[in-house]
């Protein structure tokens, strides 16, 4: 009876708290739910019956898988920050329960309760919303994907118990997590982390030249970057090194730069300058890790965004390049010969099976570069010429080129007897060619569709996730640092700092902080541009001006949206600042 | 003419739910000439921190005047009122009200840079001041690395640093040890002895005694007043302390 009352205590104190810290969980849980509810739809349309029947449905699948496993890991980094920097506020909070006399295994099971309570609204807020939203979204795919409408309502049993099982171990990870600090935690310690005296940054030289030395390598990578297969193999090692050169830069070169400038007398000791630079020392110290996550999760954004909707609007496009006709026969190393042969087979063949063809076309081509497949190619090599011509040769090539032969069908009706007898007749004549392939429009139609398709749902899932992400993480720093700069600015104001001089260092000192990311990102996606239009080669994609529209439209909007998120979350600090 | 004139101050706050009015001054009337040193005494709840508030500009009566200099501070306009705090007001605080982003001479600097004054200038400006309180040495360290007494001269040397009409401190011994606040008191009584015009609030009777002239507040009213003369601090703390017993056991015929 007596631990039953306890239980019932720790509960009410863990409900409590989280209620009066509202202004820090509120956003924990609604990402909790955001994260909870989109692994559920993705995780949903994977294994839709409805999405396994449509056009290239198997490569939606295959797509909506690998997204769905991309958002479980980023919904478990996003968590456990947001879990470590909820704790580490609390910390002072805990200190004084220790110090009141709770043992440390009560306030374990403390944090139990409010694990548990996060752990139910998460889980159980996601599954509702995403149970809601799943017809909504499975519409969207469907329009993105130009299928038809599914009829029906389905909630997918094996999507509720796995978000719930992955979202459970999330939240018992953290717990552990919780409990390890408790444990090693002294109590004087958690009673004064609230107030660490915030010493003056240590300028590091060597890490400042690190991130700068990994930086530019980064983006030699990048700009160096010949063909699209080694650009596949050195986009990863780039995005790694430019990654470590935004953490190093942001830390230890923003504290290198501000340390030269109030060095510099006469620009410091001016009223404009002195409190902006001594803050921002500061305040780079303690934000240098949260800055360079959102400059790097925009970058991701923008970056994913941009990409999907590219290849999505640039799918007709790349179909005209692959398949420019309704049938196509590509022949590898074929002389002029087999091409003329194979032209005849095609429409006696076509005749025999009572189709009516028309546009018929062939061409002789040398790939331009050795990294690219002749099936890229096709459409632009038809535009060079389409009556047996040989293109693209520069005269020292020393095998045969490949050929292309292709024609459009009236109906579009094309009964596989026809390959069947085309083939048969081929290696009944012994064409001279290497190898050869078939394809027909509608069938590479609906492969393009359902992977750019999927493509671009999935880049606009994980585009609203990390943009989730950027607001709490933006947010968080807003509330923390206003609590801690209230202090300083009602001594300034003593001082004789007039209000106007409060607000407009507040203003500069939160623009920078603000836009030194998204400034950041937009650069690094200005030299990650020409390495990902070398790898959209990969996607029969090569319309640069397209890509060039998509990335600035994308940018654009991105922009705005984080206006908004900073006017918002700058009311809320200056709410604080001013209290 | 006298430097600091507070003419029946009254100040009643109005909560903001209801509730009964609260008269933090009655009726407050005294005069401060130039150069002297004064402490305000009071219980908790005498409406000292209210009247250090009101001469601070950093807040507004409900009824009398203030005159600095003969100027009427409740004619200083909103958007002014923080270049005359900072040209005309020093401040010393209980809790030091220093910043830790600064270092100690950037922060005796900060009402100078606000005031746009040149590094050259306020250097000048500084050199004297840091010799007299004795914190030469650490003007290159950051308000967490240094002691109390070094935290609360460093707040003396950035009222002084703009050479205000008067000084005014509010409770400045309160977070010090017994030798920091010995030897802060000296300093007041240095600087008071330079010309400087000194203004503090008090309830520690060993603060007041070094003061020139001591003001009894006693339920938002002025109600008694003692001149040091040519006592010294130790004949003045007695006199403080009888003044003390006399009006908490309720005594009526001193004023």
């Amino acid at each position: 009876m007596k631990t039953l009352r306890k239980f019932g205590f720790y509960a009410k104190l863990a409900a409590q708290n989280m209620k009066k810290n509202g202004k820090y969980y509120l956003p924990y849980l609604l990402t909790c739910i955001g994260a909870a509810a989109m692994f559920y739809i993705l995780f949903f349309l994977s294994e839709n019956d409805g999405v396994v029947t449509l056009r290239g449905g198997t490569y939606v699948m295959a797509t909506l898988w690998l997204g769905s496993g991309v958002i479980g890991i980023f919904s478990a980094i996003l968590i456990f920050y947001t879990n470590s920097f909820l704790m580490k506020r609390r910390k002072k909070e805990l200190g004084l329960y220790n110090i009141l006399g709770m043992e440390k295994r009560q306030i374990a099971h403390f944090l139990l309760w409010e694990t548990v309570y996060t752990a139910v609204v998460g889980i159980a807020g996601g599954l509702g919303v995403g149970i809601l939203l799943s017809k909504l979204m499975l519409l969207l795919l469907c329009a993105i994907l130009r299928a038809g409408v599914p009829f029906g309502f389905f909630v997918s049993g094996q999507g509720i118990l796995w978000t719930a099982v992955v979202f459970c171990l999330i939240f018992a990870l953290c717990l552990l997590y919780n409990w390890y600090g408790i444990k090693r935690a002294k109590p004087i310690e958690l009673l004064r982390s609230g107030r660490d005296a915030d010493r003056e940054p240590r300028t590091r030289w060597l890490a400042a030249l690190v991130g700068t030395v990994t930086l530019a390598a980064g983006y030699g990578i990048a700009l160096s970057v010949q063909s699209p297969v080694s650009a596949l193999g050195l986009f990863f090692v780039a995005v790694l090194l430019v990654i470590a050169g935004t953490y190093c830069l942001f830390s230890a070169g923003s504290i290198a730069v501000l340390k030269l400038l109030r060095n510099n007398k006469a620009y410091y000791y001016q009223t404009g300058h002195f409190t902006s630079v001594s803050g921002m020392l500061h305040r780079m110290k303690r934000n240098a890790a949260g800055l360079s996550s959102i400059c790097i999760l925009s970058t991701m954004v923008l970056v994913t965004v941009s990409s999907t909707v590219c290849l999505y609007a640039g799918t007709e496009e790349a179909l005209d390049k692959w398949c420019p006709r309704d049938v196509q026969f590509i022949l590898r190393e074929a002389d002029e010969e087999a091409m003329y042969t194979v032209v005849e087979i095609v429409q006696s063949e076509a005749e025999k099976q009572g189709m009516e063809i028309s546009d018929l076309a062939y061409v002789r081509f040398y790939v331009p570069d050795s990294d690219t497949d002749s099936a890229h190619v096709c459409g632009d090599a038809l535009e060079e010429g389409s009556r047996g011509e040989l293109v693209w040769a520069t005269g020292d090539e020393d095998t045969l080129p490949d050929a292309y032969i292709g024609f459009n069908v009236k109906g579009g009706e094309v009964p596989t007897e026809f390959y069947d007898g085309v083939w048969d007749v081929m290696s009944r004549d012994s064409v001279n060619f290497r190898s050869g392939s078939e394809a027909a429009r509608s069938e590479c139609s609906d492969e393009l569709y359902g992977m750019y398709g999927g493509f671009f749902f999935i880049g606009l899932l994980l585009g609203f996730l990390f943009l989730m992400a950027t607001a709490l993480i933006i947010y968080y720093k807003q509330v923390s640092e206003g609590y801690e700069d209230a202090e300083g600015y009602k001594i300034m104001q003593q001082v004789g700092m007039t209000e106007n001089e409060v607000k407009s260092s507040i203003h500069s000192q939160i623009m920078t902080v603000f836009f030194l990311p998204i400034v950041t990102a937009a650069v690094h996606i200005a030299f990650a541009f020409p390495m990902i239009t070398k790898l959209f080669k990969l996607f029969y994609m090569t319309n640069i001006a397209l890509f060039a529209w998509c990335t600035l439209g994308a940018l654009l909007m991105f922009a705005a949206i984080y206006a908004a998120i900073y006017a918002l979350t700058a009311r809320a600090y200056y709410q604080i600042v001013k209290a | 003419m006298p430097l600091l004139e507070v003419k029946s101050l009254k100040k009643t706050y109005t909560p903001r739910f209801g509730g009964a009015q609260v008269q933090a001054l009655v009726n407050v009337s005294f005069s401060v000439e130039p150069g002297e040193y004064v402490a305000i005494m009071g219980e908790s709840g005498s409406g000292k921190t209210t009247l250090l508030n009101i001469l601070a500009a950093l807040d507004r009566p409900t009824g009398g005047q203030v005159l600095l200099s003969g100027k009427d501070l409740s004619a200083v306009r909103e958007s002014e009122i923080s270049a005359f705090r900072r040209d005309n007001l020093g401040f010393v605080f209980q809790d030091f009200n220093l910043l830790d982003t600064f270092s100690v001479q950037d922060n005796i600097f900060l009402p100078l840079v606000l005031a746009g004054k040149s590094y050259r200038e306020m250097s000048d400006r500084l050199e004297p001041i840091a010799a007299k309180l004795g914190i030469r040495k650490i003007l290159r360290q950051f308000p967490y690395e240094i002691s109390g007494g070094q935290k609360q001269r460093t707040a003396v040397a950035r009222a002084l640093i703009t050479s205000p009409q008067i000084v005014l401190a509010d409770e400045p011994t309160g977070a010090l040890d017994s030798r920091a606040t010995d030897s802060l008191l000296r300093l007041f009584e240095e600087i008071n002895a330079d010309g400087q015009t000194i203004l503090m609030v008090t309830h520690s009777v060993k603060a007041a005694s070094h003061a020139r002239r001591v003001l009894f507040l006693r339920d938002g009213e002025v109600y008694h007043q003692l001149y040091r003369g040519s006592q010294s601090a130790e004949e003045m703390f007695a006199k403080i302390s009888d003044a003390l017993t006399v009006m908490t056991t309720g005594g009526e015929d001193l004023a």
